[in-house]
């Protein structure tokens, strides 16, 4: 455990049974450090709750264990916070009892927390009057009025609309920022994670898959599955070539459809070739730079604030988006051909090593 | 037969509160931690107990009073305390009878709780006792119904406190055993107005417990 | 078992209030008796017989001798069954009933434990013996419920020119019927004026003793009253008449000398009318 390291897990296993039947989790090694927002993701029932519940110690393990060198408090909020009878600021000061801290602290405190999530002007309603969206801010507003070292959140965003979503997960940015804690997140919403996380960790069936800086996770999944929860929604099966452009390696998927990318696979390699949606660039014409071959439109998907693009590509169906309104997304219509291209260094590959992981 | 002063009536109203309310704490400070530790925690056997408890929330007081009586009695196994028609085997009589209720209802009122409830609070790092104070200020309407309905069984109960008490003039006679005997002797205009009293008594009671209830609402 | 039995009958009876007006069935005859010939089981043998010869079924009121003749006075009553002389005679001097006829009788006794500190085996008379408990201030358990046997309690009391509201520290007054009132006695070792009946339906459960000696004072007449027919409907004033005959006839007088016989060794009361000599 390095000196920044605020809770780690190693050799982790814990095994739930309830009426509904058994659950296992595992996890060979796990660390939340000191200022880092750690977002787990996984599908539904991949044991990400679970998680998360462990870390807060609310779990035991079967085996294996967590460790916690945080020096201040380790607090989660749960994915469907009930509030206490009382006030709003009733329900925030619950967090000082038993604490030693004087009466301005507290109020000083409370109040802090309640304008932190925008809530300040609730502070004497009763907790039981508020909307779901300012419920889950009061639960965060208390967790951060006990000034954790650590704060775990299980899916904090749930149940809110896509306003609520962004609005909330902007005030919880800056919280974090601010204060500096730790914190280990649950969520299924990418753009959540993308926006709140330094690192991620991918569980799948209840086993951890996957940890690393957010970048590296979201581009370079080391397996199929990783890749369509990270959102490396377009892959497509092809085989390491014999050509080299230079330092890359081409990538066939067909004699007009080919990649160019770095990789240390040996030729004659079945790969998947992975790019992300925003990764791919769409153009008509020439002069296009890491050209990849032409596709036909398919879809196009306008929700006026951005155009989702839907390609034909070597008999496959690769994704794009673009800005709406601006430029390409004005003109163009299904049945058109495109030019697709991805710079090499946002192609990533995953080596098809068994028949389970075909697509 | 004369009516009875003043003085009587308030003599039987107040041993009535003077068996009664202990009575009701003892229930209640019994019962109010069992039936939090049985609410909120799930263990081999809470069934067949909850239903036992439920069973006893039904029993009929009249034979609590047997049973206490016979535990009581001179060569009963408690014989030697001689107990037996003294206040204190009226109180002990009404806290069987209200133990049950006490217990159902407040474990009812935890088990109504959010099932993460105790977690939530419990990573708030909140200590125990805080979280136990939390708990009781949660389901305070809960154990508000359990105080009335506790007071209500034991304070309008005749058959046990007849059978255990005895109605002893100055020493066990409380209003409902009165009313009883003045009934029984015709004195209906005296049992009436005792009549009265314990209606009036509830209300104030009842009336004073919800009071207190919605004050402590924010 | 049979103690098992009786105390919870008691403990019914309590729990039950006694309606005192009650509206009776067209064919039945409102009989409001003292409780201690209720709960002798008396009236359970003998009722039967009265509604297989007259066709009539009585509805049975038991409370205290006070209260029966207080219903009795408000024509809440076709006929009463009670053992409180004066009180029945006042009723009749009044107008309210019109024949009070004594048909059986028992006696009533001073019980207490076994070591009788207050010395009442050693009385002259009944009144001696509630001086000496006085005196001795030992405990004693009153009836408290204007019954017959209170009335009777009250009596010696004067007699012995005693408060007749007790008034010395070891005075209980129950307010309970006799049976709890016995069985309170037995609890807290103290005297008690008891009906020989009731006494020996409890005797073995409450270990305490009759101390007395038979004295006229101690004697308890139980007496048929009717109801001022004016009062009632005629067809009930019959049926009363009817009850009372009933009650002198020879053979239920017999059988009333032969109950108790079975379950305690000796009969629990002694009719009036077998050998033709009404008394009191």
């Amino acid at each position: 455990m390095s000196e920044a390291t605020l809770l780690s897990v190693s050799d982790l296993c814990v095994e739930l049974h309830s009426r509904r039947g058994s659950f296992r989790l595992t996890a060979d090694e796990l660390e939340l450090n000191a200022r880092e927002a750690l977002v787990i993701l996984g599908p539904n029932g991949s044991g990400k709750s679970t998680l998360v519940r462990t870390l807060a110690g609310l779990e035991r393990p079967t085996a294996g264990r967590v460790e916690s060198a945080a020096t201040g408090p380790v607090t989660m909020v749960f994915q469907s916070p009930a509030p206490l009878a009382g006030s709003v600021a009733h329900n925030v000061r619950v967090a000082f009892l038993g604490k030693k801290l004087s009466g301005s602290e507290r109020r000083a405190r409370v109040t802090e927390a309640l304008e932190r999530f925008k809530i300040d002007h609730l502070a004497e309603h009763r907790a039981a009057t508020l909307s779901g969206g300012e419920l889950r801010r009061l639960a965060l507003s208390r967790a951060f009025a006990l000034r954790p070292a650590v704060l775990l959140l299980d899916e904090p965003f749930a149940g809110l609309d896509a306003d609520g979503q962004a609005a909330l997960s902007l005030d919880l940015r800056r919280a974090i920022s601010d204060t500096g804690v730790a914190v280990a997140m649950v969520t299924h919403d990418l753009r959540r994670a993308m926006l709140l996380s330094d690192r991620i960790a991918v569980l799948i069936d209840g086993k951890l898959v996957q940890v690393g800086r957010r970048d590296d996770v979201l581009e370079r999944p080391s397996t199929l599955e990783i890749a369509r929860v990270v959102g490396m929604t377009n892959l497509v099966q092809g085989v390491v070539g014999e050509d080299r452009r230079g330092d890359l390696a081409v990538v066939e998927v067909d004699e007009r459809h080919r990649v160019a990318t770095p990789t240390a696979f040996t030729a004659g390699t079945r790969v998947w070739i992975g790019i992300r949606p925003e990764h791919l660039k769409l153009d008509i014409g020439r002069g296009e730079v890491d050209p990849i071959g032409k596709g036909i439109v398919r879809e196009i998907v306008n929700d006026g604030v951005s155009v989702s693009v839907g390609v034909d590509w070597a008999g496959s169906e690769l994704r794009t988006h673009l800005m709406a309104g601006r430029g390409l997304a004005r003109t163009l219509e299904l049945g058109a051909q495109v030019s697709l291209s991805a710079n090499p260094e946002h192609v990533h590959l995953i080596p098809i090593r068994s028949t389970s992981q075909m697509a | 037969m004369n009516p009875p002063s003043i003085g009587l009536l308030v003599e039987i109203t107040a041993r009535t509160l003077a068996v009664c309310l202990p009575a009701l704490a003892i229930s209640l400070a019994i019962g109010l931690p069992i039936g939090i530790a049985i609410g909120g925690r799930r263990f081999a056997g809470r069934v067949p107990l909850v239903s036992l408890i439920n069973t006893g929330m039904g029993a009929p007081p009249v034979v609590v009073g047997l049973v206490v009586f016979f535990a009581l009695e001179r060569n009963g196994p408690f014989g030697s305390w001689s107990l037996l028609y003294s206040p204190v085997a009226m109180v002990l009589a009404q806290v069987v009878i209200a133990l049950p209720l006490v217990v159902g209802i407040t474990l009812a009122a935890v088990g109504s709780l959010d099932e993460d409830w105790e977690l939530q609070v419990r990573t708030l790092g909140v200590p125990k006792r805080w979280r136990l104070w939390l708990l009781v200020r949660e389901i305070r309407l809960g154990l508000l119904a359990a105080v009335i309905t506790a007071l209500g069984g034991i304070l309008s109960e005749v058959g046990a406190v007849m059978a255990v008490g005895g109605n002893l003039e100055g020493e066990t006679r409380v209003l409902t055993t009165a009313i009883l005997m003045y009934t029984q002797m015709g004195e209906l205009e005296i049992a009436l107005g005792l009549a009265v009293i314990l209606v009036g008594l509830m209300l104030v009671l009842a009336g004073l417990l919800t009071a207190v209830q919605q004050s402590g609402r924010a | 078992m049979t103690h098992l039995r009786i105390f919870c009958s008691l403990v019914a009876a309590s729990a039950v209030f006694a309606c005192s007006d009650r509206v009776a069935e067209e064919e039945d005859l409102l009989l409001v008796t003292t409780t201690s010939v209720r709960d002798s089981g008396l009236l359970a043998e003998l009722l039967p017989i009265f509604q297989e010869r007259t066709g009539v079924r009585a509805q049975v009121v038991a409370v205290g001798s006070g209260a029966a003749l207080r219903m009795g006075r408000d024509g809440n009553a076709d006929v009463l069954l009670t053992h409180a002389p004066e009180g029945e005679k006042a009723l009749v001097a009044s107008g309210a009933a019109v024949s009070r006829v004594p048909f059986m009788e028992n006696h009533f006794v001073i019980a207490g434990p076994p070591e009788d500190p207050a010395g009442v085996r050693e009385a002259s008379s009944p009144a001696d013996a509630m001086r000496r408990i006085a005196d001795s201030s030992a405990r004693f358990v009153s009836r408290g419920d204007d019954s017959g046997t209170h009335r009777r309690e009250v009596a010696l009391l004067k007699e012995a020119d005693l408060d007749p509201s007790g008034g010395w520290p070891g005075f209980l007054s129950s307010g309970a019927g006799m049976g709890q009132s016995l069985q309170i006695a037995g609890e807290k070792r103290t005297y008690i004026l008891s009906d020989i009946g009731t006494f020996l339906a409890f005797q073995k459960r409450i270990e305490l003793e009759v101390l007395s000696q038979p004295a006229p004072s101690l004697r308890n007449v139980y007496s048929v009253i009717r109801i001022d027919p004016a009062k009632l409907e005629p067809v009930r004033a019959e049926r009363a008449e009817q009850f009372q005959a009933f009650l002198l006839d020879p053979e239920i007088q017999r059988q009333i000398a032969e109950f108790g016989r079975e379950r305690f060794g000796r009969p629990l009361f002694r009719p009036l009318h077998l050998e033709s000599r009404p008394q009191s």
